[in-house]
Order: structure tokens, then sequence, then C-alpha cells
């Protein structure tokens, strides 16, 4: 019987189990999948455009308090101001995992870092390698893509880059110095990298092409096991300050923070059950007992003191839906706060600045985290929820993706164990 | 103002206007066809893809079960490629009248449609997931026709035959001559729209084939062409959930089809009478229509994943009707002007189906040439379109020739096998052009995540294929004209690639635009069916859009061009705004 059991494997769920065991806890992780880190930019966006109005903001901490004031229920309101102690913790547990996190020079300033369409993406901490990227910085930059990659075009980049004031320039380089395969996806031309005569090739080619104070951008494939090798090795072979823009899913980043933390967690004895699909659970009164996730041949059942649901909102599956307008939250079926009829659940523009709300669905919470009804009372006296499952704020919009999961999956998982 | 010389003006770009064109080219004359935006845009590239066996109108309207089934038979043979013979099935299920069964069968044999009755049992072997509760199933030659690539043949067999057809070429005003009693159409004004230029035609005979848009058309001639637009949506399910066209074994009427088209299988359709053509809604109650009727001919496919909703408008016609769409005759109508309302040199075709759209082109062919003077006879039935020699369309053959000519690296659009030459060849062929153009060009961002991965990557290659144009000179006559009959086939394309200028291109729309006009465009129809799955792929979507590409604020984000107006308009009516999209 564990102390807590965290649901779900994204990057909530992994900081909230590594929260959790690290306060001594007994720990297991229970979920579906891998969680949709694997999709995202690998930095860590913590508020990139004030919601509803869609302004750029510069500095996320001190716009939070805005937020906080304006919007109680914003899962940020709830955090009571330890948003920034989550990112400090955040940022210690990337050194310890090698694959350190930093900001903006100018402490406090989102950085602005470049997409691989060549535009502006406001993020908070973001990994080494994508530091040298900011587009605060003056220096010129030579985009460098490989000539046979579907997923990276880097004439886009350096042209938009231009339009925006950057000085930009685009090159090629062939595919087969990286790799005699054709098929390489990103994760797999990354794992190439890990070789260092590879790596070499690569320098060399790069040498050769950038001009004295060029920073070199290149697709996010710069090593998967060996980065921070790679990224090293690259950077003093060149001469020159490398960075890596991410590419479409599978993104390298992502993955690379994903399996950093896996790892750092079985050391610290917390076990991830994959392929776990949670089918069932068993209440009495106010307290979940265990639950129930498919197996091969039967239900298993997992029992804990304590339940922590990290499942992710519409994106990550922790909440679904048909064609009636019902919406569900898949594990205890908690109640949710969401537009009532599907005739408001959309906006008529893809990119409209205010976005669609039934992507704001989620499950309401008390300033414990823990799941409420539609009246404010508690649900279960043993389950809590944090991440993108949570109502009222929706997160791939306001750019807070990542900043939401980490504080609240601390935040959530203090509270578990207090 | 540029002018050109014709004989023949037609007005339109769907299958009727093309193979007007056809028609006219291999009778000798000179023809030039218009249309205001790319071919298939309207009516054609927006229906659910059944070719007629005339099983559907036997009882109602016998007339035209006729024509489908001759047309049937000829269009099997001349746009071979384009067809795929998946058969049909009428299928009386315990919701359907019990008599309509053998006014059905007896109906077929009366005008000559292949039908034969086989077991419940049978046809569950074939197709499993129908509604095993059936009563009686029927087997007749429907088929499933890809009205984008079949009319695209028509127009290359068209030029080939010495047409030329303009697309982004919008008609301003018809220039007519002549006072009361004495007037007569000499051609039109048109808009080229991407060059923001005018070109006058002059043409002895103009014919319209603006299907619902005829009446605008004709009314710039001070004619007036009462067309009954009736709407129809259609739902797309993410898997051929059949392989063989479903109808209910009874009088016409929403919902009643399920037609297996490529990738997916389309549940269609509604009819209901509309005001525009141009700004469709898809209204709730017609998907939960489309829906529910689904269930009565595949039990459960209302909780199967859905990738789209969409629209058309049927161009139906009947002198002074005013009753509901659905009852409307689907029989051509030619409207000759002269003896309808004293206006000379001027035809209108409408009604009618795609089905019948070579027989539409003949009918008003045989009435210009009655004006016109000596012109050959009609030899569209004998004549075949570039392409046949493949044979009918199989639903595996992207897959097999990828997989035999090891192309997986080159898919630009995994979900509906594109590569990337053949994304390349299509849009170096098309000179002017939308990302949406090209997806009726190879089904780019057709599949399930809509255009989640394809949109970025297309962009991107477009953009590339700018640049390069940019830096080479080549000649356009050096450019060996795109053969559209392989326009869909990977291996064809591979082969073509090396010997082609294979990055130049002349379209200059910014790559900016074209992302953010698809992922509209995609939008547009992935709304009335987003829930379950199709949302959070939808979901995915955005986040590679928004976080990951920060596409919503790229430069010229709120930049405008005649050929992206048209994908900021408002097209649905499930929203949470009350005005639409500005």
């Amino acid at each position: 019987m564990s102390d807590l059991i965290v649901i779900g494997a994204g990057l909530c769920g992994l900081i909230a189990a590594y929260t959790a065991a690290r306060a001594g806890k007994q720990v297991k992780i229970v979920t579906k999948g891998l969680g949709a880190t694997h999709w995202h930019a690998g930095s860590i966006d913590v508020l990139g455009y004030y919601p509803d109005d869609a302004t750029p903001v510069m500095r996320p901490l001190e716009t939070l308090h805005d937020l906080t004031r304006a919007r109680p229920q914003h899962p940020y309101a709830i955090l009571d101001g330890t948003l920034s102690d989550a990112l400090e913790n955040f940022a210690s547990l990337t050194r310890e995992l090698g694959l350190p996190y930093a900001g903006a020079p100018n402490s406090g300033d989102n950085l602005w870092l470049p997409s691989p369409v060549g535009a502006a993406r406001p993020t908070f901490p973001a990994p080494r390698a994508q530091l040298a990227g900011d587009l605060r910085r003056a220096a010129p930059m030579l985009i460098v893509g490989l000539r046979g990659m579907r997923d990276f075009y880097p004439e886009l980049i350096a042209e938009n880059l231009s339009k925006q004031g950057q000085r930009a320039r685009a090159a090629f380089l062939p595919l087969d110095l990286i790799t005699d395969r054709r098929d390489s996806n990103t994760a797999q031309l990354a794992s190439a990298l890990d070789d260092p005569t590879r790596r070499a090739k690569l320098a060399a080619a790069l040498k050769q092409l950038a001009q004295p104070g060029e920073r070199i951008g290149i697709p996010a494939i710069l090593g998967m096991d060996a980065h921070a090798a790679a990224l090293d090795d690259l950077q003093a072979q060149t001469g020159a300050a490398i960075f890596e823009i991410p590419t479409l899913p599978p993104s390298v980043p992502g993955v690379r923070l994903t399996n950093a933390l896996r790892n750092h967690l079985r050391q610290l004895g917390v076990r991830v059950e994959i392929n776990a699909d949670v089918i069932g659970f068993h209440a009495e009164k106010d307290r979940v007992l265990w639950i129930e996730s498919d197996a091969s041949g039967r239900p298993l059942k997992h029992r804990a003191e304590k339940f922590l649901l990290a499942t992710g909102g519409i994106l990550g599956g922790g909440i679904d839906s048909d064609h009636t307008g019902k919406v569900w939250e898949r594990v205890f079926d908690l109640p949710l706060a969401v537009p009532r009829e599907r005739e408001q659940w959309f906006r008529a523009r893809f990119f409209d600045p205010a976005g669609h709300p039934i992507f704001r669905a989620g499950v309401p919470v008390n300033r414990e985290f823990q799941p409420i009804d539609a009246q404010g009372a508690r649900v279960y006296a043993n389950v809590w929820a944090a991440g993108n499952l949570l109502a009222h704020a929706d997160p791939i919009l306001e750019r807070s993706l990542e900043g939401l999961a980490i504080a609240t999956g601390i935040a959530a998982a203090r509270r578990a164990v207090k | 103002m540029k002018q050109i010389e014709t004989e023949i003006l037609v007005i339109g770009g769907g299958a009727t206007g093309t193979g007007i064109a056809w028609d006219a080219a291999l009778r000798g004359l000179r023809v030039v066809l218009v249309e205001k935006r790319d071919l298939t845009h309207g009516t054609t590239g927006r229906y659910h893809g059944l070719l007629h066996s005339g099983g559907r109108y036997v009882v109602k309207d016998p007339h035209s079960a006729a024509e489908c089934i001759a047309e049937n038979r000829i269009l099997r043979k001349t746009h071979a490629h384009c067809i795929e013979d998946t058969g049909g099935f009428f299928v009386a299920t315990p919701e359907d009248d019990n008599d309509y069964p053998d006014q059905f069968k007896a109906a077929c044999a009366h005008i000559g449609i292949p039908c034969e009755e086989i077991s419940v049992a049978a046809a569950l072997k074939r197709e499993p997931l129908m509604n095993p509760h059936a009563r009686r199933v029927f087997v007749v030659p429907d088929g499933a026709a890809d009205s984008f690539q079949a009319t695209h043949s028509t127009a290359q067999a068209a030029r080939q035959a010495g047409a030329q057809i303009l697309n982004y070429h919008e008609v301003v005003q018809l220039i007519v001559k002549g006072g009361e009693g004495d007037r007569r159409v000499v051609g039109a004004r048109v808009r080229d729209v991407a060059r923001g230029e005018d070109v006058e035609i002059r043409a002895r005979m103009t014919i319209n084939a603006a299907g619902a848009w005829s009446g605008v058309v004709a009314q710039t001639a001070g004619v007036r062409v009462d067309v009954i637009p009736g709407k129809g949506t259609m739902l797309a399910v993410n898997h051929r959930v059949v392989n063989t066209v479903l109808n209910r074994c009874k009088m016409p009427d929403d919902g009643d089809i399920i037609v297996p088209i490529h990738t997916v299988a389309v549940i269609g359709t509604t009819d209901e009478r509309v005001q525009d053509p141009e700004h469709l809604t898809i209204e709730p109650w017609e998907v939960e229509l489309l829906l529910r009727e689904g269930d009565k001919l595949i039990p459960g496919v209302s909780r199967a994943r859905f990738v789209r909703a969409w629209a058309g408008v049927r161009p139906l016609y009947q002198e002074h009707y005013s009753g509901a769409s659905r009852d409307a005759t689907r029989d051509l109508t030619l409207l000759d002007h002269k003896t309808r309302d004293g206006v000379a040199g001027f035809l209108t075709i409408l009604g009618g189906k795609w089905t019948t759209f070579r027989l539409m082109a003949q009918v008003t062919l045989d009435k210009a040439c009655e004006y016109l003077g000596a012109c050959k006879p009609c030899l569209t039935a004998q004549t075949v379109v570039p392409g046949v020699e493949q044979g009918h369309y199989w639903l595996g053959h992207r897959l097999h020739e990828v997989e035999e000519n090891h192309l997986q690296s080159e898919l630009v659009c995994e979900c509906e096998l594109v590569t990337r030459a053949m994304l390349e060849n299509a849009a170096r062929s098309n000179p002017t052009l939308t990302l949406d153009d090209l997806r009726r060009d190879v089904r780019l961002g057709m599949g399930p995540c809509q255009g989640g991965f394809c949109t970025y990557r297309a962009a991107g290659i477009l953009h590339e294929m700018q640049v390069n144009s940019e830096q080479l000179t080549v000649n356009s006559e050096q450019l060996e004209e795109w053969s559209v009959a392989y326009m869909q086939s990977p291996a064809h394309n591979a082969q073509s690639r090396n010997t082609q200028h294979a990055s130049r291109i002349t379209n200059h729309q910014s790559p900016n635009l074209l992302l953010r006009d698809f992922l509209q465009e995609r939008w547009k129809g992935l709304l009335p069916i987003l829930w379950g799955r199709q949302l959070k792929q939808e979901r995915l979507d955005e986040l590679i859009y928004l976080c990951l590409m920060n596409a919503d604020h790229l430069p010229d984000e709120n930049a405008t061009s005649p050929l992206s107006d048209f994908y900021s308009r408002p097209g649905i009516s499930a929203t949470a705004d009350q005005g639409g999209a500005p």
C-alpha cells in the first residue's frame, strides 16, 4: 500500500511524485501513457499572454499579481504566491538532473525564443541549449537545417525573424552528415548525435558555414542521452554559441526532460506503472480506498492512503466528451466547470485571442487543491488534483502550460503529504 | 485592359463547367473557362462522392435515374481512375416502409439498373457493421467518385484539346450589346483575382455553369434565374466503416446514405433550402440528425470518431418553384435565354448531379452548336481523359507505392500519404494557390490530424520553393505540363521530380498567410464535430501552433490578400460568438 498514488506521468505528475517522495513518502505513479511532455517545446512557459486581452507578458511573476486579483479562481491564484518558490525548486532539480534550466539574463523577464516558424515565443526558464536563441540579444543568427528533414524549415524561420528585426540567415547541411537513414524522426536523429564522431562531423560543417559573431540555431536534435556533452562539444568545436529550436512532436527537449525526471524518480524509489489506464475506483464515505487499472487478464487494484490526480485536461486525456455535449472527468467522474451547451464550446476563429471556452473546462478545487462540487464542498477527503486538469485556465492559450503543471504539482503534493 | 477572343466562354470550374470546356474543345471550338477560385472549389468539391447507379431516384424521379445509369456506365470508362468500384447496397431497415423494396426492384428492372437481391447474411458477410436487423438488401452498381481528380483530369483533357482554363478569374459583369428585343451577351468582364486586374473576354456564346451561383452571374446581364439552392450537409467518419455504398431502401431523405471514399466514410446528407450559396452554416440539429440516421444503417456509428463536417449547395432548378429543395427535381435544365428572356448568345445549365455532368455538357453544347453552326458531334462519351490506364482507384494504392518505392521519408502528410514531390508538383502547376487548393489536388490535411503536422511542413516547403525561384531564372515554358492524371500517385511524382526543376514555383503568397488560412479552413470544418478523440487531437494542434510555433503572433498575422479573405468569413453557427468571425 502506497502513501500516495499519483495518476498521470506528465510533467505535473512526475513533479508531484518527486515532491512527495522527497518528503519521505512511499509514492507510486499509475499512468495510461507517458504524458504530453513529449509534445512540448521543453522550456517552461509560465505566462506568455495575459488571459482575455492577450497582451504579451514581459515579466510573468509580476503580472501574476494582477492575474491573481482579477481571476481568483485561476489555479495560479490558489498558489498564494508560491510560484517563484516552485520555479526555484524546479531549477535546482534540473541542475541535479544534469539538464540545467535558466531564465533571461535580466532575472524575472520572459525569454523570447525563436519558434520553428520563426515567431518569438515567450517562455520563462528554458534548457541551457535554448538560451543562446534569446531574441533580446543582438548577435546575428545563422539558422541551419538538414536537407531532407521534414520538420524544420530554416529559410522560413530566418525570414520571419528578419521581419521582426532580428538579423538572421539560413543555410542547409546534408542529412547524411548525421545518419544514413532517410526516414528518421527527431528522436532518432538526436540519438545519432549521442555519437561523438557524428557530432564532430556536424561541428566541422557548421564551422565552415558560420561567420564570426554569428550564433547558430539548429533543430533540437543535439543528443538524447549525451545531450550535455553534445552541446559542449559543438560549441567548443565551432567556437560559436549554439542554440536548439524545438521541432514538431516528438520534441526532443520534452523527451529529455521526461527521461531525466523518470530516471531520478526511479532512484528515489518511485514506481511508475505505465499502460495502466484507470478504469474504476472504490470509495467509502468520503474516502477513495482503491483504484483499478486495466491490465492483461484482469483489472488490477492499487490501494493508497491518498490519491493525486494529474491526468491532464482534454489534451492529456483526463477529460473526455461525446457528441451529446457530455463532458466528464475520466478517473473519479469529478464535478467539472464546463460550458453548459456544446454551442458555447468554440469561437469561429481558430486563432481567436480569447481562446475557446471548452478548453477552460476542468476540475474546480479549493485552496487545498482538493476537488469540490458546484456548492464548493470537498468531494473526497483523500483526493487532490493538479496541472492542466484544473478548471478556470486555458494554459495553452495563455502559455502557462509547464509553469502551471510544475507549480500546482508541487503545491498539491505538499498539501497531500502535509 | 487585357482582351481575349474566343468562341465559347464557360463560367464555372466545377464538374459541369470543365465538362463543357472539354466537350467544346473536342468539337473543335475555341473555348475559355473562368472560375472565380480554384477548380472544384464550389459544389463539385463538396459532395459525398457518390457515383449514382440511379437507384436512389429510381422510384421518385425515374427520368433522372435513367440518366444516372447511362452516365455511370460511360464514366467508368472515360474517368476510370477517378472511380472506385465499391458497388452499392439498398438496405431496408426495420424503420423503412415495407412496400418500398418491391417498388424499388420493379423500377430498377423497368429502367435497366442492374439490381440483385441478396440475403441479409450475405450482405453482412461483405459489410459486417451493417445493421443486422435489416430486412432486405439489394446490390446495385453504385460507386465512389473522386470529384477533385475527375475535374482536374477533365480540365487537362480540355487543355490538351485546346481549351484555356483560367482559375481565380471572377466574372464582374456579363457584356450585353443591343437594345430591347435585340439584346445579346457578347462575353464578360472578369477579374484576375490574384493580380487585381480586369480582363475582357469576348465570345460568340457565353455558357453559365456557375451552379448555385448562376443566378448571380445571370443577373449581371439583367436575366433572372431563380436557382433553388439546396444545402446538403455531410459528416466524414475517420474510418472506412464500410467498403460498399450503403443506401436506405426508401424514398430519398436526410441522412440515408453512407459513401466510402478514399480513407473515410461519408454520411450524407441533409437538404435545406438556403438563401446564400456562399456562406453556409452547419447547424447542430443537422449533425444530430445525420448521426441518428447513420446509426440506423450502421448501429453505433454515432460513437465513431468524426474528422470533418461540410456542406455543399445543389444548384437545383424548377421554373416557378416554391417548395422544399428536397422535393425539387434533380433533372438537368438548360435555359436558352434567347427564347426565355430575349437575350441571345447566353445559356445557363442547372440541376443534374455530379454523375450526369458529362451529359449536361453534351446537352449544352448541342444547343450552343445550333446557334454557332457547323461543329462536330459530341465525342466525350467515347473519349477517355488522361490517367484511365491506371484502372479503377483502390484504397491501398498510395501505401503500396510508398512502400514499393521507399518513399516513407518523403511523406509530408502521414495521414493521407502525401509526399513532398506530390506537393511540389501540384504547387508548381497551380500558378495561384492556397494550401486549401493543394488539399483538393493531393488530399493534404484531410486525415485525422486535419493539418496538425502537414500545415507547417507545406508552408515551409512552399516557402523554400519561393526562395529557390527567386534565385533561379527559368522560363515558365521550360516547365513541362503537370500530369494531373497522376497527381495522386506517390510513385509517379517521385520519378518526375528528378526530371523537372523540382523546387521552382511562381506562387508568392506569404507562407504565414498560407499557414493561418489553412488552419482556419480546417477549423471551420472541425467545429461541428469536435468532441471525444477529435477534440483531443485538436488540442494537440493548438499545442503545436500556439505553444510550440506561436503562430498566432507571426509577422503579417493580420494581413489579408484577395485569396485569404475567403477563409476569414464565418461558416459555422456552433460557436460562442454571436456574430461569428470578423
